[in-house]
């Protein structure tokens, strides 16, 4: 069977919540085009239609079988990969590197699926220590070699071993008396409603920004809001850790944290190649990487907290 | 049969090929709804283009749409000329002006009085990328004879990225193929249709 549910689980639970938070969210937006129809009020509505259907393929590809997730975050490491290779402009003539670091994605997650840890953790390192620069020097071209390398390795990094480590949660974690995947909609959840806190804080109250020369559009309050209510949201969606309250608050928080970071991260690439989006297949979100940037600091130390924790 | 041929080869095999694993993006095609004929011109850069063009033609029209292909390139032996002809749906032409046996621009004239469609590339053979060269002067001569006809430009833009000239390995990088509307010519004269086409073209590159 593809789906089990079962309703008294953790994970069901979150997907209920999930779909009241969106559900009420539609509500609002209607009510308030109704009283109030403006340009912002249309954005929000085709932005949360987007997040509907994010949510369904998330949940499905999530609460599926191992083998499904593994793939849907594989795939998400190509699409993310595509968007990053295509915006920073390699030169075409390292194509054939190019072609490796997409047959990069294929390994790790091969690993990842037998779950061979060592293999998993050490191989892209070395893909980037010794494969890209051997593939690279083979190859005719003279030109443009050190900021190519760097822009293969930035994406690499980015797109594969940090989103691989949502994989890692899966394979490697395993919980007393959780399911596996308990974990990943933990830092998924929490990581968006950071964002949409970060973005609803900062449209209402607004007025100092954090970060001038990277991202002008983020402002102090947004942040506080989010990291105030993302702490508190973290608290109460904590049975699906095996966290006490005092873990809970810590580890929000360094999601809120690192998320925030990671965004703007992303940002500041995005401003340095002139892009606003690196695509634009999710309609009023941007690229599929444009929605995930706040996990790509975050995903990784959370693994490696969980992972040194549960070995203690 | 051959219509079917080509719309499990085009319409669903390269379609979804290259939306989801290249990354191709269609933009403006309901251009293409509209017309019944038409002359696409497209610039040139790389042998995906033409599976880029033909995967976007709406199904009804596929069958009678004919990209042009060179004879000593193209059709080798005659596996390859059969492939051309009945997967590909191109119509193959001599290079060599001692060996033709009907001038190229006769044929794509009969096409064209046929009732069906052409994918041309007036450049000729494959460009420099980001630079759209002179015409030639074919073009010119068959919208003069065939004035009635719908001439679509389309640019496709770093799709050279995805498979560039001398090479074999397809990588995916995102790209775009953009429709332009029909050109409307304001003068019948062969340079006038010539700048006018290579405007438009150049106006669709500028734009996105």
């Amino acid at each position: 069977m593809i789906l089990d549910i079962d309703f008294s689980s953790p994970n069901n639970l979150l997907v209920l919540i999930i779909f009241m938070i969106l559900i009420l969210a539609s509500s609002v937006f209607f009510i308030w085009k109704r009283i109030q129809p403006n340009a912002l009020v249309d954005q929000m509505i085709k932005t949360t239609q987007s997040w509907w259907v994010m949510c369904f393929v998330f949940l499905f590809a999530i609460l599926s079988n191992t083998v499904i997730t593994i793939l849907a975050i594989a795939l998400l490491s190509f699409v993310a990969l595509r968007e990053l290779v295509s915006a920073l402009n390699i030169n075409i003539d390292y194509r054939s590197s190019v072609f490796l670091c997409y047959l990069s994605i294929f390994f790790q997650y091969f690993f990842i699926y037998k779950g061979w840890f060592i293999e998993a953790i050490i191989f892209l390192p070395l893909f980037i220590l010794v494969i890209l620069p051997c593939s690279m020097i083979i190859s005719t071209c003279r030109k443009g070699f050190l900021r190519s390398y760097s822009f293969l390795s930035i994406s690499v990094i980015l797109a594969v071993y940090s989103i691989s480590h949502l994989a890692f949660l899966i394979t490697f974690i395993h919980l007393d008396n959780l399911s596996s995947k308990s974990l990943l909609l933990f830092l998924i959840f929490l990581t968006q409603i950071n964002d949409i806190m970060q973005f609803i804080f900062g449209k209402i109250f607004g007025r100092n920004k954090i970060l001038p020369y990277v991202s002008p559009n983020k402002t102090w309050e947004g942040f506080l809001g989010g990291l105030l209510s993302t702490t508190i949201i973290g608290c109460l969606i904590g049975f699906l850790t095996p966290f006490n309250y005092y873990e809970l608050i810590v580890v929000s928080t360094i999601i809120a944290v690192l998320g925030f970071l990671g965004d703007s991260f992303l940002s500041a690439i995005k401003r340095d190649v002139g892009v606003k989006d690196l695509g634009v297949s999710i309609s009023g979100h941007g690229g599929f990487f444009d929605r995930i940037d706040s996990l790509v600091i975050i995903s990784a130390p959370f693994f490696y907290i969980f992972y040194f924790l549960l070995e203690l | 049969m051959k219509k079917i041929v080509l719309i499990f080869f085009y319409s669903l095999f390269w379609r979804n090929f290259l939306k989801l694993i290249i990354g191709l993006n269609y933009i403006n095609r309901e251009i293409l709804f509209k017309s019944k004929q038409f002359i696409l011109i497209a610039n040139h850069n790389s042998h995906m283009d033409t599976m880029a063009i033909m995967s976007s033609i709406p199904i009804k029209n596929i069958s009678k749409t004919h990209p042009m292909a060179a004879l000593d390139f193209f059709g080798g032996n005659k596996i390859k000329k059969f492939l051309m002809r009945n997967l590909i749906n191109a119509t193959l032409i001599d290079r060599n002006p001692e060996l033709q046996k009907e001038k190229p621009i006769q044929i794509m004239d009969d096409i064209l009085k046929k009732g069906r469609s052409l994918l041309l590339y007036p450049e000729g053979s494959r460009g420099i990328s980001h630079n759209i060269s002179n015409f030639k002067n074919g073009l010119a001569i068959l919208i003069q004879n065939n004035p009635n006809i719908d001439v679509i430009p389309v640019y496709l833009k770093d799709i050279h990225k995805t498979l560039p000239k001398g090479s074999k390995l397809i990588v995916p990088f995102k790209c775009k193929i953009i429709f332009g509307q029909p050109i409307q010519f304001d003068s019948y004269d062969l340079n006038d249709i010539l700048v006018k086409s290579q405007c438009s073209l150049i106006e669709l590159k500028e734009n996105y």
